[in-house]
C-alpha cells in the first residue's frame, strides 16, 4: 500500500515535470475526475470475486447490457422538448440496475452451484451478455440521452464531479461491507482456503453467489455512469477495459487467488493508471504505447509481487529454523 | 466395445448435434445439403482448426492462453509488412509462411518466459502479453491497412484442390489446404498422444504437482507448449492473411472466445488432463456450422455471438454436471469434491 502511494506520487510529479503545461492543469486533473469513476467502480467490481479467488470477465459485458437498457427505456420516452420524465429516467437506472444484478445471478449460479471454474463461467457469460446485447441492437449504439441524465455524468456535486462522488460512496460501502461485516469476512476467509471455509461451517456457495451479484450490480452501475458520461451506450465499449481492471486491481494489491485485498488500494491505483494515460497523451505518446504499458505493469507486478513473496516464505522458514 | 460409455462421450453428442443441426438446416433451405457447403465450412474452419489445435494443447496442460489471436495476427502482419520493406521475392509462398512461424515461435516464446519461467498464471500471464504485443504491433510495425498483400499469398487464397462448377449449382470449392491440414491434425494427435511430451502435457494437467514429482521438467514441457502454440498460431495467422486476401493489425481481436468455445465444446476439461483433437476438430466444425448458417436458419447474423455463447454456456454446464455426478461416484476424497 506504502509503495503504491509512492508510486502515485512518482508518477504525478515525472508528469507534471514533463509536460507542465498540459498535464498539470486543472482541466486535465478535472477531467481525468470525469474518467476515474467508471473504472474504479470497474476495477472494484473485478476484485469483488478476485478475492474469492475467481475471477469475473463479464463485467465490461455486463455494464454495457446495462447502459443499453437503461438508455434504450430513456430514449424511448423522450418528449417532444427532447427531455424525459424524470420518473422514466429514475426507472431506467433501475431496471439497469436490475439487469446487473440478474447477469451476477447467472455468474453466481454458475461459478457456486455448478461449480464452473470462474474464468471458463465468466468467459461464457460475457461471451453470451455480448451476444444479446450485439443482437438486440443489431450492433449499434443508442445515443441521444435526455440532458438530466448527462447532467449526471459531467455535472459537479458540491464541487466534486457527480460520478467522483458516486464512486467514493460506492467505495466506502464496500470497503464497509468486506472489512466490517460478517460476509466480508467470510469472503476473505473463502479467499484464503475455501475447504477450511467449507469446515468451519461457512455457506461458501452463498457467500460465493452474493459476490458475484454484487459484482453484476457494480458493473452497471459502472455502464450507467459511463454512459451519463459520453451520452452514448454502444455494446463494444470498453474492450480493453477488462485488461485494465485486472491490471488496477494487481496493481493495489489484490492477490489474484484469493484472500487479500484493499478497496484503497484499488482507487489508488486506477489513478495512477489514469494518471499514466492521461500523462502519455500529454507527452503526446501513441495510444498503442498504453497498451504495451499496461501489459508490462501487470507482468512486472506480478513477478514482483511472487518474488517478493518467494522471500518472505524463505525468511519464515530461516526464522522458525533459529527458534 | 462398451456401448453405454461411448454414447456418453462428449465426441458423440458432438456428432449427433452436428448431424441434427445439419438436418434443420438442410429442411429449412436445402441448397445447404449439397458439396458446395460441405466444401465451404471446410474453409471457413482452417483458421480457427488451427488456432484451436494450439488452445487444445494449453487447455490439455491445465492453462488457459488467450493471446493466440494477438500473436497469430501480429505475425502475419509483421510477416506481409516485413517481404514489402526487405522487398522479397512476393511469388514466394515459403518466405511469409516460415517467416510468420517464426515470430509465432518467438513471441510464443515470450509467454513461455513468463508463464514458465516466472510462474504467472497463465490467463494473467496471456492477458498481459496479448497487450504487449498488441500495443507494440500497432505501434512498431503499423497501422495501415494493406489490400495489396504479396503475389504469393494472394494466389494462394485460390488455390483449390476440387473445383466443381456446374450451371445449376453454385460453385464448390475445396482449398488445397485440406491436405496440409488434414496432417497436421493427425501429426497433432500423434504428438499427443504417442509422445512423451504428449503424456507430459496430459500430466501437467492432471496436477503440475504430481507431474512434478513423476520427474517431469514442468518448466520445459510449459515452455515448449507456449512455443509450440505461438508458432500454430503464426502459421494460423499468415494463412488468415491470405485466405482474407487482405493484411489488417486490427483483425482477429475477440475472435479468442470462438476458438475456446469450439475447444471446451469439442471435450476438453479446462482443469486439464483431457481433450482429444478429434474433439476440437468437431467442435469447430459445430461452431463453424452455426456462425455460418444462422440466416438460413432464419436469425440475423448479429445473433453470431450470443449463439457462441449460449453454445458455450451449455458445453460447460453439461461439463460441470457430469463431473459433479463422477465426482459423487468416488469414494475417496480429492481436491475437487463437492461439498453438498
Amino acid at each position: 500500500m506504502f509503495q503504491l502511494v509512492l508510486i502515485a506520487l512518482f508518477i504525478l510529479t515525472l508528469f507534471s515535470a514533463t509536460s507542465r503545461d498540459v498535464f498539470f492543469t486543472s482541466y486535465n486533473f478535472t477531467s481525468m475526475a470525469y474518467q476515474i469513476p467508471e473504472v474504479a467502480i470497474l476495477s472494484i467490481a473485478v476484485m469483488l470475486s478476485m478475492l474469492t479467488g475467481g475471477i469475473d470477465l463479464s463485467i465490461v459485458a455486463i455494464s454495457n447490457a446495462a447502459a443499453l437498457i437503461a438508455s434504450y427505456i430513456m430514449t424511448h420516452h423522450l418528449n417532444a422538448a427532447g427531455t424525459t420524465p424524470n420518473f422514466w429516467i429514475v426507472a431506467a437506472c433501475l431496471i439497469g440496475i436490475l439487469v446487473g444484478i440478474l447477469c451476477g445471478l447467472v455468474n453466481s449460479i454458475l461459478v457456486a452451484l455448478l461449480n464452473v471454474t470462474p474464468i471458463l463461467a465468466t468467459l461464457a457469460t460475457m461471451t453470451l451478455f455480448n451476444g444479446i446485447a450485439i443482437g438486440l441492437t443489431n450492433g449499434k449504439s443508442v445515443s441521444g440521452l435526455p440532458e438530466q441524465f448527462l447532467r449526471l455524468g459531467n455535472g459537479t456535486f458540491f464541487g466534486l464531479p457527480t460520478p467522483f462522488v458516486a464512486m467514493i460512496i460506492l467505495a466506502t460501502l464496500v470497503s464497509f461491507l468486506i472489512n466490517r461485516t460478517g460476509l466480508g469476512l467470510k469472503v476473505f476467509l473463502i479467499g484464503t482456503n475455501r475447504k477450511a471455509a467449507q469446515y468451519s461451517a461457512i455457506a461458501d456457495r452463498k457467500v460465493i453467489m452474493w459476490t458475484y451479484v454484487i459484482s453484476g450490480c457494480l458493473s452497471s452501475i459502472a455502464g450507467l455512469v459511463i454512459a451519463s458520461r459520453t451520452s452514448a451506450a454502444s455494446p463494444d465499449f470498453g474492450a480493453s477495459y477488462i485488461l485494465l481492471a485486472i491490471v488496477i486491481v494487481v496493481l493495489g494489491g489484490v492477490n489474484p487467488s484469493g484472500g487479500f485485498g484493499t478497496v484503497s488500494g484499488v482507487v489508488l491505483a486506477t489513478m495512477v493508471l489514469q494518471m499514466l494515460s492521461s500523462g502519455f497523451n500529454a507527452l503526446r505518446f501513441n495510444q498503442f504505447y498504453y497498451l504495451v504499458a499496461q501489459g508490462s505493469m501487470l507482468i512486472a507486478v506480478m513477478v514482483l509481487n511472487l518474488v517478493l513473496e518467494g522471500r518472505r516464505k524463505s525468511r519464515s522458514i530461516h526464522q522458525s529454523r533459529r527458534t | 466395445m462398451n456401448f453405454k460409455r461411448l454414447f456418453r462421450r462428449s465426441e458423440t453428442i458432438l456428432i449427433f448435434a452436428i448431424i441434427v443441426l445439419s438436418s434443420i438446416i438442410g429442411i429449412k433451405s436445402p441448397s445447404f445439403l449439397s458439396i458446395a457447403s460441405i466444401f465451404d465450412i471446410f474453409r471457413s474452419s482452417i483458421v480457427q482448426l488451427i488456432f484451436a489445435l494450439g488452445v487444445l494443447i494449453v487447455i490439455v496442460s491445465g492453462g488457459i492462453d488467450i493471446s493466440f489471436p494477438t500473436i497469430g495476427i501480429f505475425s502475419g502482419y509483421t510477416a506481409v509488412v516485413l517481404m514489402q520493406r526487405l522487398e522479397l521475392n512476393p511469388n514466394s509462398l515459403i518466405v511469409p509462411l516460415v517467416a510468420s512461424v517464426i515470430i509465432g515461435v518467438a513471441l510464443g516464446a515470450v509467454n513461455a518466459l513468463v508463464i514458465a519461467g516466472f510462474g504467472i498464471p497463465t490467463l494473467i500471464a496471456t492477458l498481459g502479453t496479448a497487450g504487449i504485443f498488441r500495443g507494440c504491433m500497432l505501434s512498431f510495425v503499423g497501422i495501415t491497412f494493406i489490400s495489396e498483400i504479396p503475389v504469393g499469398l494472394d494466389n494462394f487464397a485460390t488455390a483449390d484442390l476440387i473445383r466443381i462448377e456446374s450451371p445449376t449449382a453454385p460453385l464448390a470449392r475445396l482449398h488445397i489446404l485440406i491436405i496440409p491440414i488434414t496432417l497436421l491434425t493427425i501429426g497433432i494427435s500423434f504428438l499427443l498422444r504417442r509422445t512423451m511430451f504428449g503424456r507430459s502435457v496430459y500430466a501437467l494437467g492432471g496436477g503440475s504437482e504430481s507431474a512434478r514429482r513423476l520427474g517431469i521438467s514442468t518448466r520445459r514441457v510449459q515452455a515448449k507448449i507456449y512455443m509450440l502454440v505461438g508458432g500454430l498460431s503464426g502459421f494460423a495467422g499468415i494463412l488468415f492473411v491470405s485466405l482474407q486476401r487482405k493484411a489488417s493489425p486490427y483483425d482477429l481481436a475477440g475472435s479468442e472466445l470462438d476458438v475456446i468455445a469450439a475447444v471446451v465444446l469439442g471435450g476438453a476439461s479446462i482443469m486439464g488432463g483431457y481433450g482429444t483433437v478429434f474433439g476440437t476438430v468437431l467442435g469447430v466444425l459445430l461452431i463453424n456450422l452455426i456462425k455460418g448458417n444462422l440466416i438460413l436458419l432464419g436469425v440475423s447474423s448479429s445473433w453470431q455471438r450470443a449463439a457462441v455463447g449460449v453454445l458455450l454456456l451449455i458445453g460447460i454446464t453439461v461439463q460441470a454436471i457430469t463431473e459433479s455426478k463422477k465426482v459423487r461416484k468416488r469414494r475417496v476424497s480429492t481436491n475437487e469434491e463437492v461439498v453438498a
